[in-house]
């Protein structure tokens, strides 16, 4: 095809054009001018036509928002795209004129590439991972093919798509549906008719059914006949977007076995926010309430064998007494009537008869107290004062409190919403201990209660012998004793019926003593 | 019972002491005064805990009769349940007290008998 180029000062433009061109002719600018001068291409319009095809042609694959690449069949990258440069992060100097292999992060995978397209395959979605400049690192994939002439590679057509999002996307897909696959929970979804729309291992296994057996079916499917009339309540819930949370219900089964199930429902939204459907995790607890129910059930036993123990104890203690009673009074009688006359052996054995009795008796009478202080009892409803509890105690112990020369103090005692046995029998053991195990002085008992917090905090002091600390625990044990009868005379109940009575009400009991020097008993109540 | 017939002689207490060994025969005693439109006993004394009838009931019998039911009732018991003290006091007992196991403590028992009977006599 004829052509002419023609070069010329900028000037002599005007001069140019205004002279009339030929017929089949038009002008073209060259890209090649510059500031001196004008390359002028007088060519046929043909021609021209096809130039700016071309210069259209080699904008569009500069510009296209795809990534594209030549390389040659050495690997050479030859020419990329502003879109592949800009993917990568690299400047043309950096990425073209380079091998490809530098680029990709798996030899092997490159090396396939280039053997398969010099066998010309044609490459489609091929999978890869390319190196960006930043360190980072892009899955991509690739489509390509070579470009020949004459049967020989010039370069390869290569398109490099990024798909590091939708893999990631894919890949967490991918896990949640592994999560979802391998629970032991039913997953299901359904849409707002009911219909179930997904079904995961775990439902197969809990209700029997296979997916392709029950995606599709509508959910009542799966309710026990007596609970069919939930069905449209939680749906109706969903739709108001309400979530359903641990909702024990039963379901039946493929086989018709009917189970207890907690079901969570969520509602599912597409991304415009509306309610589409409903997520549900159903557990079976079936094999957790026989547990439950079991575990009650022993419970209950437990308690009522707890009871009838305790019952047991009292009653057992209460109708041992009267004998009892019979015989301590008798051999005082036969004391009275008949002492003096039976030597004094016969004296002697009497004294011990009624000791031993007198003895057994007050053992039963602690048990009584012990048995009643651990009995589940009513809670007081009244307020007591405990400073008239003590005057009452008090009382009742000035046989030992005068025998004794015991001199007791204490502060002022608030009243406490508690049983008078309870307040009683608290002061009546530690202020009986702090008589009976007193050194060689008399007695000095200082009784205190100070608020702390939100509860009473007691105390009975004494200047007795003191417990060496290392039996701090083991004193409140029932029976427990660290003096023979003889030395100090007690049942081995009175701490464990104190203990026994600070736990029901909710308090502590503990002991600070120094031996030789004096013990402190401790007790907490609440504060009504 | 020998220690109750003891407390009556130490507070030099005559007279005569019907001992009756349960409570079924409490009853029928009750009974048969009321038939004989007889005297009442110038003091009964009662322990809840009786064989075959209880206490309790015996304490019933006794207010709606017509011989004994004004009569002075002592319930001397071995319980010292508020229960049974509250119990006794519903039921028309005069005095509730708890047996005593003490020699001493039951032969003081004697002033309280004497001081019961003289009010049933006046």
């Amino acid at each position: 095809m004829p052509s002419a180029i023609l070069i010329c000062k900028a000037r002599k433009l005007m001069d140019i054009s205004r002279s009339k061109p030929p017929s089949d002719a038009s002008f073209a600018m060259s890209d090649e001018a510059d500031q001196n001068g004008l390359a002028l291409y007088v060519q046929p319009a043909s021609v021209i036509d096809a130039l700016e095809r071309e210069v259209e042609l080699r904008d569009f694959v500069e510009n296209a928002a795809v990534a594209m690449h030549w390389v040659g069949e050495d690997g050479t990258i030859l020419w990329a795209n502003r879109a592949e440069l800009t993917l990568l992060g690299y400047s043309r100097e950096e990425y073209v004129g380079h091998s490809i292999l530098e680029f990709h992060l798996d030899g092997p995978v490159i090396e396939d590439i280039l053997r398969r397209l010099k066998s010309n395959e044609e490459l489609n979605a091929y999978e890869s991972r390319l190196r960006c400049r930043d360190g980072s690192i892009r899955d991509v994939s690739i489509h390509s093919n070579v470009y020949r002439k004459e049967g020989r590679f010039v370069h390869t057509r290569c398109v490099t798509l990024d798909i590091t999002e939708r893999k990631k996307t894919f890949e967490l897909q991918n896990r949640f549906a592994a999560i979802v696959e391998s629970s032991d929970d039913a997953i299901i979804s359904k849409d707002l008719d009911g219909i179930i729309r997904s079904w995961n291992r775990g439902a197969e296994r809990i209700v029997g059914y296979r997916a392709e057996e029950i995606v599709g079916k509508h959910i009542s499917t799966l309710a026990a006949p007596d609970k069919l009339d939930e069905i449209p309540n939680i749906i109706d819930r969903l739709r108001r977007g309400e979530r359903v949370e641990d909702y024990q219900t039963k379901r039946r089964t493929k086989d018709g076995r009917v189970l207890t199930v907690s079901l969570t429902v969520s509602p599912i939204r597409d991304s415009a926010g509306t309610i589409i459907g409903a997520s549900k995790v159903a557990r079976d607890i079936t094999e957790r309430e026989r547990q439950e129910q079991l575990l009650r059930e022993a419970n209950l036993a437990l308690t009522r064998s707890n009871e009838d123990l305790q019952q047991f104890a009292y009653s057992a203690s209460h109708d041992l007494q009267e004998p009892l009673r019979v015989v301590s009074l008798y051999g005082e009688l036969l004391q009275k009537t008949f002492g003096g006359k039976l030597g004094p052996k016969g004296d002697e054995y009497i004294g011990y008869t009624i000791q031993g009795a007198l003895r057994m008796e007050r053992l039963l009478s602690d048990l009584r107290a012990y048995t009643k202080a651990s009995m589940p009892g009513k809670h007081a409803t009244e307020e007591i004062d405990a400073g008239e509890i003590l005057d009452k105690t008090l009382v009742n112990l000035r046989h030992v409190i005068d025998e004794s020369e015991a001199s007791i103090t204490r502060t002022d005692l608030p009243g406490l919403r508690l049983h008078e046995f309870q307040i009683e029998q608290l002061f009546q053991n530690l202020i009986g201990n702090a008589i009976r195990y007193r050194s060689s002085v008399p007695p000095r008992i200082h009784v205190a209660a100070a608020l702390r917090g939100t509860e009473w905090l007691f105390s009975v002091q004494d200047n007795g012998i003191g417990i060496d600390l290392q039996y701090k625990e083991q004193i409140f044990g029932l029976f427990k004793r660290l003096h023979s009868n003889s030395e100090y005379p007690g049942s081995g109940m009175g701490l464990a019926i104190c203990e026994r009575i600070v736990q029901r009400i909710g308090g502590r009991i503990w002991v600070e003593s120094e031996p030789g020097r004096g013990s402190t008993f401790y007790f907490t109540t609440p504060r009504n | 019972m020998e220690l109750v017939r003891e407390a009556l002689a130490e507070h030099g207490i005559q007279g005569e002491l019907i001992v009756l060994s349960d409570g079924e025969s409490a009853i029928q005693f009750v009974h048969y005064l009321d038939a004989q439109s007889g005297k009442c006993p110038d003091l009964l004394i009662l322990d809840l805990n009786l064989p075959k009838r209880s206490g309790r009931e015996v304490l019933e019998c006794l207010r709606q009769s017509a011989a004994c039911g004004a009569s002075p009732v002592l319930v001397l018991s071995s319980s010292d349940a508020p229960e049974d003290r509250a119990d006794a006091a519903r039921l028309g007992a005069t005095r509730y007290l708890r047996k005593p196991s003490r020699l001493h403590e039951f032969m003081s028992l004697g002033a309280i008998f004497k001081t019961m009977l003289g009010s049933a006599t006046h």
